[in-house]
């Protein structure tokens, strides 16, 4: 029998089992469900961005109104003088976001563990409490959602099972696995054949699915094509093993033993024990690095003579001393205070790169597990396609980071410059910070 | 003759030499997992322990200062760990640890152990539970399968009918043979979580450790006689097994993410950015602690004056400013009550229905039981933040109080509070609620637990009686 003939009979045993072709279409349906829900997803998510730029183009508005009008600020706080580049930069809306990746239908990944839109003012940091992820039911964030890569990585290796569990092992059970043998020539031919139309289908369903959602979202890049490759190659490895199971085991309820034995050491068991592992090795940070940082070390800083203030913002900036304060010969204590939101943000930073460094250990840990845990492997580098990984969050956060720099940066030198801020100059802090 | 079937067929399991070493392996397995389970647990409550240490010999350190200032400078919650958190961690490894406690302000808990690497594990830590909720089961699934089909399949069945045996009889004793390995399997962790924690159980604890295994108890038996009946009812092993899989799949794979998704679309929360406007709404309508032109600070002022016979804020033998900012938190804490309370009530309503999927999903109700026997369900995570935030505004008025109160008088934000009075404000102490207390929030999980138990024992019986195996 011709590896084709067997190709073309497997087919029609195929669409013969019930349980198969139901089997099949839950996963389609679920396939579907679960794009919808990366969908959703997005919509939201960009949504909510939509709803803050408007926002901010309103906060802008009734800035620019103010300057048109010659208000220094809210009439309820006379305190306000948008024309000091203190409470310029502190009125202008910034914003730093994470676009939706238009792959995340395919992934949710971590994408609901973390903030993707944070304000940035003066004393922003990358761990500020409004870095925080969106509002969720934290028993449905443990069971986690439905999402594509999911079905791809977890349940396809079941449905892997339920296809192709009773091959050769019916035939063993029912006993005319010689009659096999004399009609295809090979046993091992026929079972990879028959495998190999499985494996088939769920490389065209997946592959089908992946580049209709890149069509939909315009993102047909190099990413999608990446993702293909991925997954199919992930199923032919999960192929390849219930072969050799197959190969090995006398009856096909031995094989479903086996198949799911492996699915369950390979998808549960390893990168459970990776994870606790890496939990005994790198505990959760309590961030008191962080905390000292932002509490006790600014409070501390808060006492510090202005002189002594003065050397570091020169030593942070060595430019501030060609500003026009710079050349002053006595010391202004409100620019100075103005300044300090400078120091702070340099006392976060180094915390913060502690804080990285150690999560950064961790991950190298996880990363060394997966010659051993595969499954890890497949998920994060799906993670990492779709931009919903913790790396493309910390690439956020450092985006955020350049953001708060960036802001902080104009607000020292404006206010040692001694700006005074109108309409035109208002706008082009718009322009450098957009 | 039924305990005759089961010494029997336990005489047979131990015989049976793949048995034998699959049982040692679990119980090498479990003494491993909860050994390193309570190890990560130590290591975690020793991290938590050092983080509020730290943050409470800061506060006690502090030079004197002004109340309010201090109000700024506010305190940490760090979320801590029970002991049962060795056992299943629940929504701990997805939920912030530290909680800002401060002025003003109530914010949100933050930095979850989800959050601080890539993602490794889908269904979570390898812990007890993990093997509780996952391989055990499957490994009783594949027992309970055999037991019966390899009696089939043998012929001995039909030896077994003709002696005089009857099916029931020998179905049951096949029933409580396999779930007894399940229990066995249970008491051997428990045994070992106890003799290692054996200095820090409570009473609450030895509860709700009981209280667990025998969540698990009874779905081991529904586990085992949902095979057992499907083995009766279905005669064809492999279609049997593939059915068995397929249930087991379906309920820890793919229903509690379907029951989840579900429940938050038939309950959906606001998103962040709609909730904060909707908090600020109301917060503005109050007065601003640093906004001396609300309306409200005016009567405030007024009455104050009135209460101290005094024509204006300086004649005040207080600090109005202390009462000020105590009024502007009373106000906030109203807001925060609204709208959490709403917040509140959403998450429990989608509890309510992930509760009731545990009709067509007994492993969701098994893992509410679980995770609320460990203290580490979403009941507790609220009860922390609730605990956290009474001590926040217990520390805040404490803080306002002396500002008003201390010998201060209005203006005079030079004025400070010495050491020995930021030494006396309490600490922060979590207290963990009893089980006995709020045993009604997991009824629905017990009755349905229960039901699903008692309907599969009903139709093994019923089926036992009908279906012909000859």
């Amino acid at each position: 029998m011709k590896t084709y003939n067997i190709f073309l009979y497997e087919f029609k045993h195929f669409s013969r089992s019930k349980a198969k072709v139901f089997a099949f279409l839950l996963f389609v349906i679920a396939s579907v469900y679960a794009l919808y829900n990366g969908f959703n997803l997005q919509n939201k998510q960009q949504e909510t961005l939509a709803g803050i730029e408007q926002k901010r183009q309103e906060g802008i508005t009734k800035i620019l109104s103010w300057y048109d009008e010659g208000k220094k600020g809210p009439e309820e706080r006379p305190w306000i003088d948008i024309t000091t580049p203190f409470w310029a930069l502190w009125n202008l809306p910034t914003y730093a976001i994470k676009e939706p990746s238009p792959t995340l239908p395919l992934g949710i990944g971590q994408a609901e563990q973390y903030g993707y839109y944070k304000r940035v003012t003066n004393w922003s940091s990358v761990y500020d409490n409004d870095m925080v992820e969106e509002l969720a039911n934290p028993e449905r964030l443990v069971n986690g959602n439905i999402d594509f890569s999911f079905l791809v990585i977890f349940l396809l290796p079941i449905l892997l099972v339920i296809f192709t569990y009773n091959i050769n092992g019916l035939e063993r059970d029912l006993n005319f696995d010689k009659l096999i043998l004399i009609q295809a020539g090979s046993t091992q031919k026929w079972i990879l054949a028959r495998l190999s139309f499985y494996s088939t289908i769920l490389v065209a369903t997946v592959s089908f699915f992946m580049l209709a959602v890149a069509l939909m979202n315009n993102s047909l890049k190099s990413e999608v094509f990446t993702l293909v490759l991925l997954s199919t190659l992930y199923i032919i490895l999960w192929t390849l093993v219930f072969y050799f199971i197959i190969l090995k085991s006398h009856s096909s309820s031995s094989i479903a033993f086996k198949m799911i034995s492996f699915w369950l050491i390979f998808c549960v068991l390893i990168p459970g024990a990776v994870h606790q592992l890496a939990s005994i090795k790198f505990p959760v940070n309590y961030m008191t690095d962080y905390l000292d940082a932002n509490r006790k070390e600014t409070n501390e800083m808060s006492e510090l003579p202005l002189d002594t203030l003065y050397t570091r913002l020169v030593i942070n900036y060595p430019d501030l001393k060609k500003t026009k304060h710079g050349q002053d010969s006595i010391i202004d204590e409100e620019i100075i205070n103005n300044s300090a939101s400078s120091l702070v943000n340099q006392l976060n930073k180094v915390a913060i790169a502690r804080i990285e460094q150690q999560n950064d250990a961790k991950n190298k840990f996880i990363t060394l597990s997966y010659w051993y845990n595969p499954v890890s492997f497949v998920q994060n580098t799906w993670n990492s396609l779709t931009a919903t990984d913790y790396n493309a969050y910390q690439d956020y956060r450092n985006n955020v980071q350049k953001s708060i720099d960036k802001k902080i940066e104009l607000l020292v030198f404006e206010c040692w410059n001694k700006r005074k801020v109108d309409k035109k100059t208002f706008e082009n802090y718009l322009e450098l910070l957009k | 003759m039924m305990k005759d079937i089961f010494v029997n067929e336990w005489k047979g399991l131990f015989r049976n030499r793949i048995f034998l070493y699959l049982t040692i392996f679990f119980v090498a397995a479990l003494a491993l997992v909860t050994w390193l389970g309570i190890i990560q647990n130590q290591k975690q409550i020793e991290a938590q322990n050092a983080a509020h240490n730290h943050i409470r010999a800061q506060w006690d350190e502090m030079k004197p200062s002004n109340p309010h200032g201090a109000a700024h400078f506010g305190s940490y919650a760090f979320k801590p760990n029970t002991i049962l958190n060795s056992i299943d961690e629940g929504v701990n490894a997805v939920t912030g640890k530290v909680l800002r406690l401060e002025g003003h302000t109530q914010n949100d808990v933050v930095y979850s152990e989800a959050s601080q690497s890539l993602l490794i594990s889908k269904f979570g830590k390898l812990k007890p539970s993990l093997l509780f909720q996952f391989v055990i089961p499957l490994f009783l699934l594949f027992l309970a399968f055999k037991t019966l089909a390899s009696e089939r399949e043998t012929g001995r069945l039909k030896l077994l009918l003709i002696q005089g045996i009857s099916l029931r009889n020998l179905v049951f004793a096949k029933i409580f043979s396999i779930w007894v390995i399940g229990i066995v399997l249970l008491l051997f962790a428990t045994l070992i979580q106890i003799v290692i924690n054996l200095n820090q159980f409570n009473s609450d604890n030895v509860l709700r450790l009981f209280f667990l295994i025998s969540c698990y108890g009874i779905y081991y038996l529904i586990i085992t006689s949902l095979t057992v009946f499907i083995s009766v009812v279905l005669k064809n092993s492999a279609a049997s097994l593939a059915l068995t899989i397929a249930i087991w799949v379906g309920w820890t794979i793919f229903l509690p993410k379907i029951s989840g998704n579900a429940a938050e679309k038939l309950s959906p929360l606001p998103t962040r950015v709609e909730f904060q406007k909707a908090m600020d709404e109301d917060r503005s309508k109050g007065i601003d602690g640093h906004n001396p032109s609300g309306d409200r600070k005016k009567a405030l002022e007024k009455a104050t004056l009135v209460k101290y016979k005094a024509d204006s804020l300086s004649q005040l033998p207080i600090n109005f400013d202390g009462l000020v900012m105590q009024a502007d938190e009373d106000y906030g804490n109203t807001v925060w009550d609204k709208h959490f309370g709403k917040l509140y009530k959403q998450l429990q309503s989608q509890k309510r229905i992930y509760q009731l999927s545990g009709i067509i999903n007994p492993f969701s109700s098994l893992q509410n039981l679980s995770m609320g026997a460990a203290g580490t369900d979403m009941f507790h995570h609220l009860d922390f933040l609730k605990q956290a935030e009474n001590y926040r505004r217990v520390f805040i008025k404490t803080l306002n109080d002396k500002m008003a109160f201390g010998g201060s008088k209005t203006g005079d934000w030079s004025w400070t509070a010495d050491n020995a009075f930021f030494k006396s404000v309490n600490d922060f102490a979590y207290q963990q609620p009893s089980l006995s207390n709020n045993w009604s929030k997991y009824l629905i999980d017990m009755l349905v637990l229960l039901a699903w138990a008692v309907g599969l024992l009903a139709l093994t019986n019923y089926s036992s009686k009908r279906v012909s195996v000859l």
